[in-house]
């Protein structure tokens, strides 16, 4: 007889950390540590600031603005915090997934470094690089592969240490227009991260992962946030790497920019491919209870909210979750930063659904995750 | 013990054949009874099995799973040219099954069990019980009973490991490739069944030896059921 049953095993997180370098630093003190205190550039990031709605971050960096963490070490603070709160060690993790937008080193791959300082036994890595949505796209891989039964225990981490780029020496001598200080005066450093098992934690509640989806539009959009080329168009011989490290410098390719103009096209975009997962049943908003959106500004979530209150007015806004203000955007980071702090401020109550939602502005693409509280095994008595 | 090769007494043999099967046949009620007080297929049965069970399942298998293809090895050797037919279907069913134990292993590291513990792990009060008396047969010279054992673990192994992984994937939500060696048993071990069947039914089964079957297949039927009951013991 030919067993073919196809069975797959569930993933849960069962375990949350996250790691914010230093003491948080409110509006007045960024500048102590990015530098441009000019007439201009202040008044530039006070309209930034009032915008975006972010009261205060933290930066790996002193008050002079020197560097005092390696991103890698965020990482490996933020997974510590979550095997501490699951009760497990590194030794049993057998594959860690990270997704950063930049590491500290070009090569090797931000995984590696990691596990190098990590520690633990033999792994199985991955390095999921982008913008924002890698986070989930690193969660996804963990997800899957626990789903298979091929490991029984993964490690994810989001880590994000942008700040060293922000500062003003990247900026000397550079045109910097709006689509540099969008992000100058939004981006923070910080790192979370998740246990991914295929059993529920044995005593407390645990998050069940019931689907994670990741859709990329960038077929038919232009880049919208980038570094390392001059413009939007990718032009051959012409990236920072082909044209000196001086030249890239000097022509402003170490910024990070933003196209601000296409911003409302990406809330756009992604109220669209909420929309979908409502259309197409993987979210029934009658039977969401939480949702844990992160979005780089609050004029996003604005737009977000009176977009999908047109379109579905059932929707109760109130469910949303985001601690934008207060963490600052930490990028790839974020979206675990803010489900550690719901997760542990009790938010949840076994039984309740959650929708992760990540829109990445590199070049549109848009990760969900679809999450059911779960009591401990022991709580839902004998089944079946 | 001796097997009657002659061809006489066709008539006589395929009498001692059905009763053969059917004094199997009450062994085999004897271990349903007995795996019935087993208190981790108990747990399995209504449900409130953990994956601390399986894992400890596992470990405790493995055990003595890996004395599985020595002794059918050693028994292989322990026949004479006489039994020529046993002797070869020995050796085929110790090849077949001596790497069934990294199967095992892998389900167990599958689960989030650590390699290096499972191997150095010793056999439980059961499993010593077991392989003990098994090594113990397979040195008498033609140990024809040992097809009684045969008829014992491979029927665990095609009537009855699928449906505990099955249940153990229903109950705990294990992928597949977590409960290998029990889903893969059913199809080897049906496999196995049908070639012992072929075996008992060949003519080559005297009285004698159809006592000893019975007899061994009794004392395995215990001792299996023991090594189940004496987990970590």
């Amino acid at each position: 007889m030919v067993v073919s049953m196809g069975s797959t095993a569930t993933a849960y997180l069962t375990g949350f950390g996250r790691y914010l370098p230093g003491d948080p630093v409110d509006n007045d003190g960024i500048a102590a540590r990015l530098g441009g205190d000019d007439a201009v550039t202040e008044r530039i990031r006070r309209r930034i600031l009032d915008a975006n709605g972010i009261r205060q971050r933290h930066y790996a960096l002193d008050e002079h603005g020197e560097p005092t963490e390696l991103n890698e070490e965020l990482a490996v603070k933020a997974l510590r915090a979550a095997f501490d709160d699951r009760g497990i060690d590194a030794s049993e993790v057998r594959m860690l997934a990270c997704a950063t937008t930049m590491g500290d080193v070009l090569v090797p791959g931000f995984a590696s470094m990691v596990h190098g300082r990590l520690g633990g036994g033999p792994m199985q890595l991955l390095s999921a690089s982008g913008v924002c949505a890698s986070g989930l796209a690193a969660l996804d891989a963990a997800v899957s592969k626990v789903r298979l039964g091929d490991h029984p225990l993964v490690a994810v981490v989001g880590s994000e240490l942008a700040s060293r780029s922000l500062r003003q020496r990247r900026f000397d001598h550079i045109r910097a227009g709006m689509d540099s200080h969008f992000l100058r005066w939004m981006l923070s450093d910080g790192a979370g991260a998740v246990v991914v098992e295929f059993q529920p934690h044995p005593s407390r509640p645990s998050l069940r992962v019931d689907w994670v989806r990741q859709v990329s539009l960038a077929h038919e959009h232009d880049v919208c946030m980038r570094a390392g080329m001059d413009g939007t168009e990718p032009v051959v011989g012409g990236t920072w790497q082909d044209v000196g490290v001086a030249q890239a410098e000097a022509s402003g390719m170490f910024v990070l920019r933003q196209d601000v103009t296409v911003l409302d096209d990406l809330a756009e975009a992604g109220i669209r491919q909420f929309e979908e997962l409502v259309d197409i049943g993987l979210v029934d908003v009658h039977h969401l209870d939480h949702v844990v959106c992160h979005y780089s500004t609050n004029a996003f979530r604005d737009a977000a909210f009176d977009g999908l209150r047109r379109r579905i007015p059932s929707l109760d806004t109130d469910k949303w979750y985001s601690n934008l203000e207060t963490r600052g955007n930490t990028g790839a980071a974020s979206i675990f930063i803010a489900l550690e702090e719901a997760w542990s401020t009790g938010r949840f109550r076994p039984g309740e659904t959650i929708l992760l939602a990540v829109p990445e502005s590199g070049r549109f693409s848009f990760a969900f995750a679809h999450l059911t509280v779960v009591a401990p095994p022991d709580q839902q008595g004998a089944s079946k | 013990m001796t097997i009657d090769t002659t061809t006489a007494a066709d008539d006589l043999r395929s009498a001692d054949v059905s009763t053969l099967f059917e004094r199997l046949g009450e062994v085999w009620v004897e271990l349903e009874e007995y795996l019935e007080r087993v208190p981790v297929l108990r747990r399995l049965g209504d449900g409130t099995v953990t994956i601390d069970d399986y894992r400890r399942l596992l470990f405790n298998l493995r055990q003595q799973v890996v004395d599985g293809s020595p002794w059918i090895s050693r028994a292989a050797s322990n026949f004479d040219i006489d039994h020529f037919e046993l002797r070869a279907a020995a050796i085929k069913h110790a090849e077949e099954e001596h790497r069934d134990y990294l199967m095992l292993e892998r389900d167990y590291v599958a689960i989030g069990g650590s390699l290096a513990e499972l191997r150095a792990g010793r056999k439980n009060l059961g499993s010593e019980a077991l392989s003990g008396y098994m090594f113990h047969y397979a040195d008498q010279p033609n140990p024809v009973g040992l097809l009684g054992a045969m008829f014992i673990i491979e029927g665990l192994g095609a009537k009855r490991a699928a449906g505990w992984a099955g249940r153990f994937q229903e109950v705990l939500g294990l992928a597949d490739s977590q409960v290998h060696f029990m889903q893969y048993h059913q199809e080897a071990d049906s496999e196995h069944t049908g070639d012992l069947e072929a075996i008992l039914t060949s003519g080559m089964i005297d009285d004698a030896a159809a006592d000893e079957i019975v007899r061994c297949a009794q004392v395995v039927a215990r001792l299996y059921a023991l090594q189940l009951e004496e987990l970590d013991r």
